[in-house]
């Protein structure tokens, strides 16, 4: 028992994390319809800028903010320099996929390039632990997860309640009847690449916290949570992200108290593969 | 000299790999982020029936297999297992799924399989790969296997098996057969009305593209001696995606000038 509420307690920060990152992932293909293989380089590009923050002796947390910064610029930079080129010229959405899995290799390599191919770490504090009946979590554990919990309130908001995410569901659901109906679709998609790249650099950042130390391939393995938690939920379904994200949290970190730690990701693997070949369209997606 | 031998022999494996991937690609549509894994499941299946049982050599590595068989049967082993591991894959490629969620799923595969075989040391050897395998005909005699005359032999087979499945390969899309790809490539829907079976078609494309990667390990494997996880992350398929892409998607003798 005791092993599985540790467990649970990793579990709950991995879906934090993931939570973070699967909301942006699925916003940003439901909204620009572009599958961004790239999120998990531009995630680590953010780690990377909030260690060099971290590096010149500024504490981590404004680095976070300089990370969460340059995502959102980078994603906009990203989609305006590649993404929209390709597009104007009709490319087919399988192309798309492979320009942005290039765009990986060259982000990340560049990373790599940059800062060395060797693991590293924040200078941080972790503060104080904390235990509640066996979750046994640290500061910083509990404020990744209270950020977590504050970006799902945000985006919920975002979604429901101002006209920027009435337009984005809008130009979501069918791009040219939004245009048609006056919405500046161009405008909504670049405000998407904005907003989701904030998302990722946040999701890098905690992400590089949670796992301690990392490298510029370290989210290869994490973008297959990514894609697990957001086909699980249905892509471009952002309340799907979040309930995916945390089955997929919580069922990885769980399962590696039972079955050897290096094999947890095989359960994100299999309910991807399995949601692929039966239901591609996820549990809170229409039927296909 | 024993550079230019070493390229040939590189340049007919990849040749061999681009015109698989160009078969599943270019020609048929089919949108494959997974090929390294038929590479590498060829590269480990020619190892595992070339190689002694793993008590040889004083037992340094753990792997399943370890049969021992002469020269061509390994190779026509990797061809073999590269097309019987693509059948698990159509469920992926069906009609239902959008092409580029199948890409994305093949390409997890990719990934996932890698840090299986990774970690899991008693399939092969984990981490640290299966070194040693076997070069053909090493042992029989009158062979030296580091001689130039033996270098110049592997680089004349290898490339002779790669202008075979080039033939081959060419046949296929020039057959009715082909046309047929080629039409589901352009607009499967049209090709699915006029009563085209997708699912066979690109179960077929799947299988023959497995087993000319499979093939294509194989011998990069009993030409290196050596496989390990890092050979084949899933950026090696990028790099055929790029051959293939720069060469002409469709068109098999530019898509093999183009590698290395």
């Amino acid at each position: 028992m005791t092993v599985f509420l540790a467990s649970l307690g990793f579990g709950l920060v991995t879906a934090a994390v993931l939570a973070i990152a699967s909301v942006g992932f699925t916003l940003q293909f439901g909204v620009t319809d572009v599958l961004n293989l790239a999120y998990g380089a531009i995630m680590i590009l953010g780690a990377y800028i909030a260690y060099v923050v971290n590096q010149a002796g500024l504490n981590v947390w404004i680095g976070l903010v300089a990370a969460v910064a340059a995502c959102s610029l980078g994603s906009v930079l990203l989609n305006s320099g590649v993404y929209t080129p390709f597009q104007r010229r009709g490319t087919s959405p399988i192309t798309m996929v492979i320009v942005s899995l290039g765009m990986t290799l060259i982000i990340e390599f560049s990373v790599a390039a940059v800062a060395g191919g060797t693991s590293v770490s924040y200078v941080m504090a972790q503060g104080k632990t904390f235990r509640a009946g066996g979750l046994i979590l640290t500061t910083v554990q509990l404020i990744i997860i209270a950020l977590s919990l504050v970006v799902m309130a945000g985006v919920h908001a975002l979604l429901r309640y101002t006209r920027l995410g009435k337009a984005m569901r809008a130009t979501a659901a069918n791009r040219t009847l939004a245009r048609n109906c006056g919405i500046r679709t161009g405008r909504v998609i670049t405000v998407t690449w904005a907003l989701t790249g904030a998302l990722c650099g946040l999701a890098g950042v905690v992400f590089a916290m949670d796992a301690g130390s990392f490298d510029a391939t370290s989210t290869d393995i994490f973008l297959v949570l990514i894609l697990a938690a957001v086909f699980l939920g249905g892509p471009g379904q952002a309340y799907g992200a979040m309930l995916g994200a945390a089955v997929i949290g919580i069922a990885t970190e769980v399962s590696a108290a039972y079955i050897p730690a290096d094999y947890k990701y095989v359960v994100a693997f299999v309910v991807l593969l399995a949601m692929l070949g039966l239901r591609p369209t996820g549990l809170l997606g229409a039927r296909a | 000299m024993f550079y230019l031998l070493n390229l040939l022999i590189y340049a007919a494996v990849d040749a061999m790999a681009c015109l698989g991937l160009s078969q599943q690609f270019g020609v048929s549509g089919v949108t494959n982020f997974g090929f390294i894994i038929f590479q590498a499941a060829g590269g480990y299946a020619a190892a595992i029936l070339a190689m002694p049982p793993k008590s040889a050599n004083g037992g340094f590595q753990s792997y399943i297999g370890g049969l021992n068989l002469p020269f061509p049967l390994p190779w026509i082993g990797a061809a073999v297992v590269g097309g019987l591991i693509a059948l698990p894959f159509t469920f992926l490629v069906g009609r239902r799924l959008r092409g580029d969620f199948a890409a994305v799923g093949l390409l997890v595969t990719a990934v996932l399989l890698n840090l299986l075989v990774t970690n899991y040391v008693p399939l092969f050897n984990g981490d640290a790969g299966l070194s040693l395998i076997p070069t053909p005909l090493r042992g029989n005699n009158g062979f030296s296997v580091q001689s130039t005359g033996y270098q110049w032999g592997f680089a004349v087979g290898a490339l002779l098996l790669g202008a075979l499945v080039f033939l081959f390969v060419r046949r296929i899309t020039e057959s009715p057969y082909g046309r047929t790809l080629r039409a589901m490539r352009d607009n499967d829907v049209v090709a699915d009305s006029l009563g085209k079976n997708l699912l066979s078609l690109r179960t077929g494309m799947l299988v023959l593209g497995g087993a000319i990667a499979g093939l294509s390990g194989g011998i990069l494997v009993s030409y290196i001696t050596t496989w390990s996880p890092a050979a084949w992350g899933y950026a090696e398929t990028v790099v055929l995606f790029a051959a293939v892409i720069i060469g002409g998607a469709s068109s098999p003798p530019r898509t093999t000038c183009r590698r290395t």
